[in-house]
Formats: C-alpha cells, sequence, structure tokens
C-alpha cells in the first residue's frame, strides 16, 4: 500500500460523496489518463474502515459501485486497485462491486448469431455461451469459482461480468448495452436487500469509462451521433444514484470540430466535440487532466483542473465546512501507485 | 567507414554483455523463471515483457526493459521514409529467432524474406573488443580511467539502462543476448522458424475489409497451443497501397483496432502487437489518428530530418565521434506507465534522436551542441559530461 493515503486530501473533497442524481465528467487526454482517478472515486465509496482512517467520509454500507470500461480489461482494474489495498474480487463476492466488460467482445465478430435482445432471464446461460475471456492460460487464476459451470441454470448473482456486445445499429444496439448495463446495477441492487423499500436505499455510483469509443467507432454509418450517445448515457443516469463518465478530450478530437478550424472537420471529430461538451454542459462537475503545457517534468504527471459543469447547483454544496471552489493542482503518479497533488509552486 | 563508430552513445549497455559472459561461462547458468523463450519479467514490476528486437527501443519502454506482454504498440512515422518499417522488421526477426509466431498483415510474403540477418552473440563480441583496442589507439592514456567523451551525453540514457538492470545485474546480462539479439539490415534472415511466419492478406469483401484479418488471427491464436507466443506484425496501416479506401471509415479501424486490444487483453500472456502509421496520409492533428493512439497502449513518433538538412545535422552531431541523429523519435504514450497515470519515469520528457545504422536502431538523448566558439556553451557542457578539472590533474 502506498505509504501515504490513498485519497490526496485536496482532492478529497471533490471525489468522495457525488451529489444525487449527478453527473462528473473526467476528461482527459493521451498523455494524462483518469485511470487513476477513477480508481479514487471507487476506493472513495467503497473502502471500508481498515483502509480508511477518516470520519469525514460518509460511510455507506449500502454504497455500491458498478464500473463499465469501454478500452480496459478487467485484470487491469483489478490488479491497479489492489496497488491501492482495495480488493475488487472480494468486494465483488459482497456484491458491493460489479464490472461490466465494454472491452473484450463489444465489437467481436463471430460466426455465430448475437444474443438475441430480449433480457436474457438472470438464470439463463446464453452471455456464457463463450468462454469468459478472463480465464486465459498463464495469467492470475480468474475467479473460476464464482462462474456457474457452463450450461447449468442455476440463478447465481456473482456469475461474474458478462461481456457487452454490440449488435445492429443506432440506438437499438445502444439499448442492448443500456440493457446489459442495467441488468448489472439491479442485480447488485437487490443483493443483500430483503424488500424493495431496503432497495430504494441502496445508492449505486455507476461509472462509465470511455463511452466516447463506442461513439467513434460506430459513429453515423451505424447510426449514432452525439445526441444518441446523450440519450443513452440519460437512461442509465436515471437508474442509478450518481455517474462518473470518462471522455477524452484530446485537442483533435475537440477543437479540430470548431468553426474557426481550418480544414472541414470529420463526422468523428463533430459528434466526438458534441458529446464531450454536451456532457460537461450536463455535469455537475467537470475534472480534467490534461499534459503540462510547459512540457513534460520529471516530478509532475499532469495537471488536473476542477470545475463546475453545465449543471452545477449551489445546493450540491454539501460541504459547509470546505466550500467547495473551483481549483487547477498538478499531480504526480510515483511508482507505487500513490498520487501526490499539490498546487503550482509548493 | 562509420558503422562501428556509431554504436558508442548507448553502447554501454551491450558492450558489457559480452564481457559479462567470458566464454564458456555456461549460458544456463542463471535459472531462467520464464517458460517461453524470448520471455522475461519486467525489472519494473515483474510482468512478463519481450523484446522488440532493437535494444534501445526496449530500453524506453518505462523501464519495463522490453515490450510488455498483451500490450500494442504503434509507430507512426512522418515523411516518406521507413524507419518505422525497419523497427517493425526487427520485431518480427526478432520473433522469428525465438521461435514466436509472426502474424504479418496486409504484405504478401516477400516482406518477410527482407527480415535483416542475425548477428550472433560471438560476432559481437569480436567486434566490440575490436573497437575497444581501437579506442585506446586514439584516447591518450591518461584520460583512459575517465571514460569516453561523450558518455555524459548519453549517460542518463545508459543510467537508465544501467538501473534497470543492476537488480540481477550478472544474470540478467547473460540473459540479454538471448533476450534481444542484435541484426544486420544489409544481410537477410535464415533461421529454420523463419517459414513458420504467417501473413495474412487483405480479401476484399463488402463488409469490413479487417473483418477476415480479425477472424484469421483470433482462430490461430485461439487454437494455437497455451504456451506459444505469438507477434502481430501490421505494417503501415491504412496505407492506400495495401489498404482499400474504405478501411480508413472510423468504424472499420476503430472497431478493428478495439477488437485486437480486446484479443491482446484476452491473450494478456501470450500476444504482442506492433503496428506503424505513415503519418503524412493520416496526420496526429486528425480525430481518427488520436483514436487510434488512444487504442494502443504505447504511441512512438518518429520525425526523420529532412535531407538537406543533412549538413545541419552532422554539425549537430555532439561530438565528433558520434553519429549525426538521422531523425526525433517522441514518445507520446508507454505502455503501463501512462495507463496508470504517466508520470515519474526518467525517459518522460526527454527529447530524443534516433539513428538507424547496419546493425542497430538506436535512440539516445537529442542534443544540440553549443554553437562553435560559443565559450561559455561548451564550459557548460563540459561540466555535466566532462571530468572536473581536479581529476585531470596529475
Amino acid at each position: 500500500m502506498p505509504s501515504q493515503a490513498v485519497l490526496p486530501p485536496l482532492l478529497k473533497p471533490y471525489i468522495s460523496s457525488p451529489s444525487p442524481s449527478s453527473l462528473t465528467v473526467i476528461s482527459s487526454v493521451l498523455g494524462a489518463t483518469g485511470n487513476w482517478l477513477v480508481l479514487r472515486f471507487i476506493y472513495a465509496t467503497l473502502a471500508t474502515a481498515p483502509y480508511l482512517h477518516d470520519a469525514s467520509i460518509p460511510r455507506n454500507e449500502k454504497r455500491k459501485v458498478v464500473l463499465v470500461s469501454f478500452l480496459r480489461g478487467w485484470d487491469f482494474w483489478r490488479g491497479e486497485a489492489k496497488r491501492l489495498g482495495l480488493d475488487l474480487t472480494r468486494l465483488q463476492d459482497k456484491s458491493q462491486f460489479a464490472f461490466v466488460d465494454g472491452l473484450s467482445e463489444l465489437f467481436s465478430v463471430s460466426t455465430r448469431p448475437a444474443p438475441s435482445p430480449t433480457p436474457v432471464l438472470p438464470g439463463s446461460a446464453a452471455p456464457r455461451t463463450t468462454l469468459p475471456v478472463r480465464s486465459a492460460p498463464g495469467v492470475v487464476p480468474p475467479r473460476s469459482g464464482l462462474h456457474p459451470a457452463l450450461g447449468t441454470s442455476t440463478a447465481s448473482i456473482n456469475d461474474g461480468p458478462t461481456p457487452l456486445r454490440f449488435s445492429g445499429r443506432g440506438t437499438t444496439a445502444l439499448d442492448g448495452l443500456e440493457r446489459d448495463i442495467l441488468r448489472a446495477v439491479d442485480r447488485l441492487k437487490s443483493t443483500g436487500s430483503k424488500d424493495q423499500e431496503e432497495q430504494e436505499e441502496v445508492s449505486v455510483l455507476l461509472i462509465v469509462d470511455q463511452p466516447d469509443l463506442v461513439l467513434a467507432a460506430t459513429g453515423p454509418a451505424l447510426g449514432i451521433g452525439a445526441s444518441e450517445m446523450g440519450e443513452w448515457l440519460l437512461g442509465l443516469q436515471q437508474h442509478v444514484h450518481s455517474t462518473v463518465m470518462t471522455v477524452s478530450a484530446d485537442t483533435p478530437l475537440i477543437h479540430n470540430a470548431s468553426t474557426f478550424a481550418s480544414q472541414q472537420p470529420s463526422p468523428l471529430e463533430t459528434a466526438q466535440a458534441a458529446f464531450v461538451t454536451g456532457s460537461a454542459h450536463r455535469a455537475e462537475t467537470v475534472i480534467q487532466l490534461r499534459n503540462l503545457e510547459t512540457g513534460a517534468a520529471k516530478d509532475v504527471s499532469g495537471v488536473l483542473r476542477i470545475s463546475k459543469g453545465g449543471a452545477w447547483e449551489e445546493s450540491c454544496d454539501q460541504h459547509a465546512d470546505s466550500p467547495w471552489e473551483e481549483r487547477e493542482v498538478l499531480y504526480f503518479m510515483q511508482r507505487d501507485g500513490g498520487v501526490r497533488v499539490f498546487g503550482r509552486g509548493e | 567507414m562509420s558503422f562501428r563508430k556509431r554504436n558508442i552513445g548507448l553502447s554501454s549497455g551491450l558492450a558489457r554483455t559480452p564481457a559479462a559472459h567470458v566464454p564458456g561461462q555456461p549460458l544456463q547458468a542463471a535459472p531462467s523463471p520464464a517458460p517461453s523463450p524470448g520471455i522475461r519479467p519486467s525489472p519494473d514490476d515483474g510482468r512478463p515483457t519481450t523484446s522488440t528486437g532493437s535494444l534501445s527501443l526496449d530500453n524506453l519502454l518505462a523501464g519495463h526493459a522490453g515490450l510488455p506482454m498483451g500490450k500494442i504498440l504503434l509507430v507512426e512515422e512522418n515523411g516518406t521514409t521507413d524507419f518505422a518499417g525497419t523497427l517493425l522488421r526487427f520485431y518480427a526477426a526478432e520473433g522469428v529467432v525465438q521461435g514466436h509466431k509472426v502474424h504479418v498483415v496486409g504484405v504478401p510474403e516477400p516482406w518477410g524474406r527482407s527480415l535483416p540477418g542475425l548477428i550472433g552473440a560471438a560476432d559481437a563480441t569480436e567486434d566490440k573488443s575490436l573497437k575497444r583496442k581501437d579506442e585506446k589507439m586514439k584516447i591518450a592514456w591518461r584520460y583512459e580511467r575517465l571514460g569516453e567523451f561523450g558518455a555524459g551525453i548519453a549517460g542518463s540514457r545508459a543510467a537508465t539502462g544501467d538501473q534497470v538492470q543492476s537488480a540481477a545485474d550478472g544474470d540478467q546480462d547473460s540473459k540479454q543476448q538471448a533476450f534481444c539479439h542484435a541484426f544486420d539490415l544489409t544481410k537477410r534472415l535464415t533461421h529454420p522458424s523463419i517459414s513458420n511466419m504467417s501473413f495474412i492478406p487483405l480479401v476484399p469483401s463488402r463488409e469490413s475489409p479487417f473483418l477476415s484479418i480479425y477472424r484469421r488471427l483470433q482462430s490461430a491464436i485461439a487454437s494455437s497451443p497455451a504456451n506459444t507466443i505469438h507477434r502481430i506484425v501490421i505494417p503501415s496501416l491504412l496505407n492506400p497501397t495495401i489498404y482499400p479506401p474504405e478501411s480508413s471509415q472510423p468504424e472499420f479501424v476503430l472497431q478493428f483496432l478495439h477488437s485486437l486490444r480486446a484479443l491482446l487483453s484476452t491473450y494478456a500472456a501470450r500476444v504482442t502487437a506492433m503496428i506503424t502509421l505513415p503519418l503524412s496520409l493520416f496526420p496526429r492533428s486528425s480525430g481518427l489518428v488520436r483514436w487510434m493512439e488512444l487504442i494502443a497502449d504505447g504511441v512512438i513518433e518518429l520525425c526523420p530530418f529532412p535531407h538537406s538538412s543533412d549538413a545541419l545535422a552532422t554539425s549537430g552531431a555532439a561530438t565528433a565521434q558520434e553519429e549525426p541523429p538521422q531523425g526525433m523519435l517522441k514518445t507520446h504514450r508507454l505502455p503501463v506507465l501512462h495507463e496508470r497515470g504517466g508520470g515519474s519515469d526518467k525517459n518522460v520528457g526527454q527529447d530524443w534522436a534516433f539513428i538507424l545504422s547496419r546493425r542497430k536502431f538506436e535512440i539516445k538523448p537529442f542534443s544540440l551542441p553549443p554553437a562553435e566558439g560559443d565559450k561559455e556553451g561548451q564550459e557548460g557542457s563540459q561540466t555535466s559530461g566532462m571530468p572536473k578539472k581536479a581529476d585531470l590533474e596529475f
């Protein structure tokens, strides 16, 4: 475990308790990725007393996290979380965490027909017809104990992450993705709570890692644009307590689409810019990660800027003791996985 | 006349290698922890890595001293030169020599016949010792203990290399040759397993042109025994002489790269991929290329100097002994490191120059020498690069 606190004090107020039905957008660029921040969101929500010697963070057994990742696999997240002292596998067993795999089979082209679009019953083995890809030999043994044996139809709650699959086109395809994600959310909500009321108490933090990939890799040819993606996200938001989304905001992806650009923007650039700026307007908080403008430095990984999104409301300000303010800080990832966050010149 | 001297800057890592294992010292003295040939644990965090076929590129990769398994390296190149293609050939040749299964996408078989020839370790030793002697003739004896001039300039690079290796010094060194080989561009590779390479042609189809490629890659990897190591080589992706025009549609190429990434994460312990991309056709300022970079794990850009500036580049050589650099190399993203959030690597933020010689692709820090007659500048560089005056006193 890193020697210092996992949650840098400067960041704590911003990531520990997103307000209800809020959207937090983390924008990153090629050289400054936001995975470490995503992990800290998970940590702030799930880490319990042994990990967290701090009473200032409201801790609730009913807080759960669903992580949907389109660009990174389970091995990555599990490995990196372990570096923070967070055992995602165990949390998954305890139904506090669920991972939805949007990487391994999203665009996989197989000869067999795509799973039927009707919601699969929890007990059916349909999504299991392919082996869970994480069981690649040679790597860490998969959580094979969690997987119900192939073909059996025991309605297991922990039947592991079901890989998302993009099938069809346009909103139909997005609806399919939404359904799969919501199934994971519902499953997480229903475990450990006996009745409807208790389920309502469960607050699920949904983290969607790089949904803009879906937009970029489909585009108008498949009938998906920025507005469809926006609606898709809105549909997901309705079912969870709060949402964190990471998007890419590299210069070519955002600024090529501006009217001042020298050349005609491609549909990809237009859609990405519209989606990212649109989300920022809908967000309560925008956390922007970027490289240091003055070039790389040995002790700075990047710049982190926290600003109010378009949907910011004064009532969101829950931390009377530490007034919420927009700020820009530098951060530095250490080899041990810890992160140091500091102001300029400190 | 010159190829021998080019080896000076980075050679410390390699030069130590032959010195490290005396002839007769059993190579297998070090118990090899890696079950597969050409795989070794990263000195940084122990994850399995494999060599890219060029030592200095290996050393550039964020302290892992190799390309971590399951990662995609994207090499972009400006202009019409083919330095990236050469890197790719080293990568493929290394795979052939290690007995890995090499899959080459999009180009016909003659590409495989143009792989650079292998230089044996013994050959390298001979070369090095010859060079050593050569050097001794030239350097005045009293400077000898102070190391080569110019070593300070390459110093930071070499230091990193040293540090990387210092963990398990002797053992690591003797394995070095087995991990990464040296190749000669003027020769052709002849190796029993060269026929083992598979070439995946583009098949014209009405759907995505990448679909058949992906299927073949996937079935080849899925059906192979669990201990087979695969290398996926994709030369000049989207180049219109190879790929049909519609392949640069984002829904085709990005879906393909995403599936490739998924494939590599599925078989994370067995597959690596290296892709080259011509930037003159697909500039980095376009959203498509940026997304390709975001999907890749490592992104390296080569910016060769134009020919007209040869004269300038010659005077730009840091010392008379050094070869002028042939271009700049930029690292935009390094595998693992940037996925974790970036930072803390010594190599990040350096300006790199590359020199391609007959026998190696060398990457070293780029530095412009002080202007001629610029006394202060020269002294400035001397304080860092040269021994202090006190050391020179008798």
